[in-house]
């Protein structure tokens, strides 16, 4: 393992109004590793996820990525570094209902300034990569679930990303779609050299992470390689 | 029993869905309030006309009263005059006894000089801005008119005390009101006018009442579909959905009433002072109240019912129709052809039958309500042709690729009434072109001032006294004598009727008629179409007391109408227009005096100095432009009158329009959350919300000039006016809309931020 992690949380504290969600959380990726972060439902990890993605900026504790502080910067520094840096994966899939599969795919390539045409190149790749070239020119309501899910990988990975998060990635589809749409992010993640941060309740899906952390009440109760 | 049962869960669903269920509830409630307020304004006009014709009524002077010997009487004579734009009248009234008959609204009766006046021209006297008003009927007021012989806050209008009238010059009267009514009634273009602007701006309203029963109406499928998984087949929903919607109209018809009785108390004090009314004369027409009260709801019902066809509640969700079906624009277009077909009995010509209106009527309606039909399919048609652009542009025209309903819903209120504004202001200026005066002479002169009384005063008196008037640069006087005809004599020529004779130097004269060339001692005869020329070397006798005999030079040459004359537009008798060389030294007393006078364009008010000037001379003369304005008063008031509604539709439109935005922003935030999570740029999201409204509005906009054009030129043919557009008005409308999508896409940005927050995704 590399000695300098690429992502770092330390000690963070968060709260919502009068709840915590987060109570000195700490944990860390090096860069091309995979940690799943393992919780019960409410127990803080997507809030530890949108803290480490610098959607959310923690009360205390700071947040490093790649040597730079993102509690320090600004939303826009973050927005650019969401953008250009990082990728997400999330439960339902999130994509835009109105653009088809390939221009989901393309878009953060189109936000990111590259041009309609070489963004639609890509996107085509990358749908063709995880397997589902056909639902291309479809809209996402037209798409299965699980097909659905992996143009929301290819959508995370089209930028070639430094880290990928992945919220429940596979909570929404049956157990055989989950296990194929898994293979397919873990091995195009790989592929990329990028780290990923999943959150996920499964043990089955956790199964494809280097590392485990167990969120419990807000607090990391442990950080520990499984591979 | 158990339909009732259905629409009262739906009631109890509308009120018990939590804040976001009262949220959608309001607005609703406010959607409609504004369409049921606007609709309480148009029922309330009757009432409105119906108190200012009263009071108009009950202080008229009668032409012709019967008089009971012995009773106290007064003379009256109006006076009409001006103020800038603004009309003022008044009487002047010399009783004759102390017993006198008083009008309405005044107390005391008045000694010669008093002054009574309306509270508004009061203050407008009592105001620095008035110098040019001061002291044209004398300086000693003596009281103030009272509400009850005013028809609005807002009148200029005085009474003055004389000892100068007489019986030939005034109204002898013994009580003030005019049983058969005063009030002139609407000419045919009037009345067309009044009807094409009921039509135009109630259209909208119903469009917009329409479009507010559908707010959040996402929402509420889902809860019927929830509704089915246990159990509610499609007619239960259906009238749980019935009830949601009449729980929204029935708040919608309270918040309307407290709207309509806010506007009521100060749109008195809003509109043009010509049509200006009192606030308490602000009551709806009964039976209006109950259609709508009947009507609203009726037709909330039906379009959410209309709506569900659209969709398929399932047990699992809701699957819309009408997304994979095109619309077909066929059906569409019968109705406005429909209506165009209706129209065309205009191209004739005016009529005022009852047919005849009712055809008109029908026919705009299909033709505005085609508008609204035409639009959902021009929009869907078109972008489904538009190309790929930036990402804003792609998600919008995306967006509206998928679902363009909502937003056409928004735009085609604004399309309808910019379409019907347009033809309305095309007729309106139409009705100003084809005015005969509009083509009169004003290089020399500008204004006259017409004196027909009977003691008119001389023609150096005339031009001595306005010649003062500040900002007057030029005067010269017309003299009018009525010449009669002469008693048989052998071998004369003889005359046969009565004719005006015109005295005025060439450089007047060339005012009524088309002169090659003139020199004093020049007369002229002037016979219109139609008219019979009288011989020159014909002998008349001149004046009043028809004494001084004169004959028509036998030089006397025939000319042609001045354009802009009376004598141009056809009907008139023959005249005699002399130069006063041509009388041959002849004194003769003037029956009539028109005076023409020249004024300074740089002096600010000098028509009204010029008004003050002549009213000091005879205060019933009366002041007019040679080319009036190219729209009478009436016209003026009723184009204001459209304009203030539009200005209003446009604000009720926007605020529905930021009503829509505003909903679909907040069904889709955890998507805006997710763009955000991306490092989506705000511009973007931004951008993205301002070409889904504009696209639309400009297809809408372009949609409403093309048909508010065609209706323009039907309009003006049925006036008799050449076609001609008022790009002026299109694009003054066109920008106003163009405002309303800005200020909405402005409006709806802060919630945009708001949720394009990542941390959004923490409600997921």
């Amino acid at each position: 393992m590399p000695t300098e992690p690429l992502l770092t949380a330390e000690d963070l504290h968060l709260s919502f109004g009068p709840t915590t969600a987060l109570e000195s959380a700490s944990v860390q990726v090096h860069a091309g590793e995979i940690l799943a972060l393992m919780g019960p439902s409410g127990s803080g990890k997507s809030t530890l996820l949108h803290c480490l993605a610098g959607i959310l900026t923690p009360d205390t504790g700071r947040v490093t990525y790649a040597g730079r502080d993102l509690t320090a910067l600004h939303d826009d520094e973050r927005s650019a570094l969401r953008r250009s840096e990082f990728g997400f994966v999330f439960q339902f899939g999130q994509l835009v209902p109105e653009l088809s599969c390939l221009e989901n795919v393309a878009l953060p390539l189109r936000l990111g300034g590259a041009s309609r045409r070489a963004a639609l190149r890509s996107a085509e790749a990358w749908l063709e990569r995880l397997e589902v070239s056909d639902v291309a020119h479809k809209r996402p309501g037209q798409a299965s679930g699980g097909q659905g899910q992996r143009v929301a990988v290819a959508r995370a990975l089209v930028t070639r990303p430094k880290v990928v998060f992945a919220d429940e990635p596979t909570g929404a589809l049956d157990s055989l779609n989950g296990e194929r749409v898994m293979q397919l992010f873990v091995a195009a993640a790989r592929d990329t050299g990028a780290a990923v941060v999943l959150v996920t309740h499964e043990p089955r899906v956790a199964a494809y992470s280097d590392h485990e952390a167990v969120v419990r009440d807000g607090r990391v109760r442990s950080q520990e390689y499984v591979r | 029993m158990r339909r009732i049962a259905d629409l009262a869960l739906g009631v109890r669903l509308s009120v018990g869905g939590g804040r976001s269920g009262w949220a959608r509830l309001a607005l609703i409630a406010v959607g409609i309030g504004l369409g049921v307020a606007m609709l309480l304004v148009a029922a309330s006009i009757p009432t409105v006309l119906e108190a200012r014709t009263t009071r108009a009524d009950a202080r008229a002077v009668p032409w012709e009263q019967e008089l009971t010997p012995g009773e106290p009487t007064v003379l009256a004579q109006e006076v009409k005059s001006s103020f800038r734009d603004l009309p003022v009248v008044g009487q002047l009234l010399q009783p004759e006894g102390d017993d006198a008959p008083l009008p309405p609204g005044v107390t005391e009766q008045l000694a010669p000089g008093d002054l009574v006046l309306s509270p508004a021209l009061a203050d407008l006297l009592a105001s620095d801005d008035a110098a040019a008003l001061q002291g044209r009927w004398g300086e000693r007021t003596v009281g103030t008119i009272g509400a009850e012989g005013l028809t609005g806050p807002k009148e200029l209008r005085f009474y003055l005390g004389t000892d100068e009238l007489d019986a030939d010059s005034a109204r002898r009267i013994q009580s003030f009101g005019e049983t058969e009514g005063s009030a002139e009634g609407l000419g045919p273009v009037l009345l067309l006018l009044a009807l094409v602007g009921m039509v135009v701006l109630l259209l909208p309203v119903a469009i917009f009442i329409s479009t507010a029963v559908r707010f959040g109406s996402e929402n509420r499928d889902r809860r019927l579909a929830a509704l089915r998984l246990v159990g509610a087949d499609v007619g239960t929903t259906r009238r749980v959905a019935a009830g949601e919607t009449l729980a929204g109209a029935a708040g919608g018809l309270v918040v309307g009433a407290l709207l309509f009785l806010a506007i009521g108390r100060t749109v008195a004090y809003a509109v043009p002072a010509g049509m200006g009314f009192y606030p308490q004369d602000v009551r709806p027409v009964p039976a209006l109240v109950a259609l709508i009260v009947v009507l609203v709801p009726a037709t909330t019902v039906l379009v959410t019912l209309s709506a569900l066809k659209q969709v398929l509640v399932e047990p699992l969700g809701v699957v819309r129709r009408s997304s994979e079906r095109r619309r077909r624009l066929g059906w569409r277009l019968v109705v406005p052809v429909v209506g165009l077909a209706l129209l065309t009995p205009l191209l004739g010509g005016l009529d005022t039958s009852v047919g005849s209106q009712v055809m008109v009527v029908a026919g705009l309606i299909l033709v505005l309500v085609g508008v609204a039909l035409i639009l959902p399919w021009l929009v869907e048609s078109t972008v489904h042709r538009l190309g790929g652009g930036g990402v804003a542009w792609d998600l919008a025209v995306r967006r509206l690729q998928l679902d363009s309903g909502t937003a056409v819903r928004s735009v085609s209120g604004i399309a309808v009434s910019v379409a019907g504004l347009i033809a309305v202001q095309g007729l309106v200026g139409a009705i100003g072109t084809a005015s005969h005066w509009a083509q009169a002479d004003t290089s020399t002169f500008q204004v006259t001032v017409l004196e027909t009384d009977e003691d008119v005063a001389p023609a150096e008196t005339w031009e001595r006294e306005l010649s003062s008037a500040e900002g007057v640069t030029g005067v010269a006087a017309v003299t009018t004598v009525w010449a009669g005809p002469l008693p048989s004599q052998a071998g004369q020529s003889v005359s046969s009727d009565e004719m005006p004779i015109y005295i005025g130097t060439c450089e007047v004269l060339a005012q009524e008629a088309r002169l090659e060339s003139c020199d004093d001692g020049d007369a002229f005869v002037l016979v219109p179409d139609g008219a019979t020329a009288p011989a020159p070397g014909s002998a008349y006798l001149l004046g009043a007391g028809q004494d001084t005999r004169w004959t028509l030079p036998a030089s006397a040459e025939t000319v042609g109408p001045a354009p802009g004359t009376v004598a141009a537009m056809g009907g008139a008798s023959a005249q005699i227009l002399v130069t006063p060389g041509a009388l041959g030294g002849l004194d003769v007393e003037p029956e009539g005096m028109t005076v023409y006078v020249a004024l300074d364009p740089a002096v600010p008010d000098a028509a009204d100095h010029l008004r003050t000037a002549a009213a000091q001379v005879d205060p019933v003369a009366y002041e007019s432009p040679i080319a009036p304005e190219r729209t009478t008063m009436i016209l003026g008031n009723v184009r204001e009158a459209l304009l203030v509604g539009t200005v209003a539709l446009l604000v009720l439109i926007g605020a529905s329009m930021l009503v829509n935005v505003t909903e679909q922003l907040r069904e889709r935030r955890q998507l805006l959350a997710v763009l955000a999570a991306f490092g989506t740029r705000r511009r973007t999201l931004g951008g993205s919300v301002l070409f889904q409204i504009a696209v639309p509005m400009a297809l809408g906009l372009a949609l409403a000039v093309v048909t508010g054009s065609v209706l323009t030129l039907a309009l003006q043919a049925a006036v008799g006016a050449s076609p001609a557009f008022d790009w002026r008005t299109i694009g003054m409308t066109s920008g106003a809309a163009a405002v309303v999508v800005l200020l909405t896409t402005a409006g709806s940005l802060p919630l945009l931020w708001r949720l394009t927050r990542p941390a959004g995704l923490r409600n997921e």
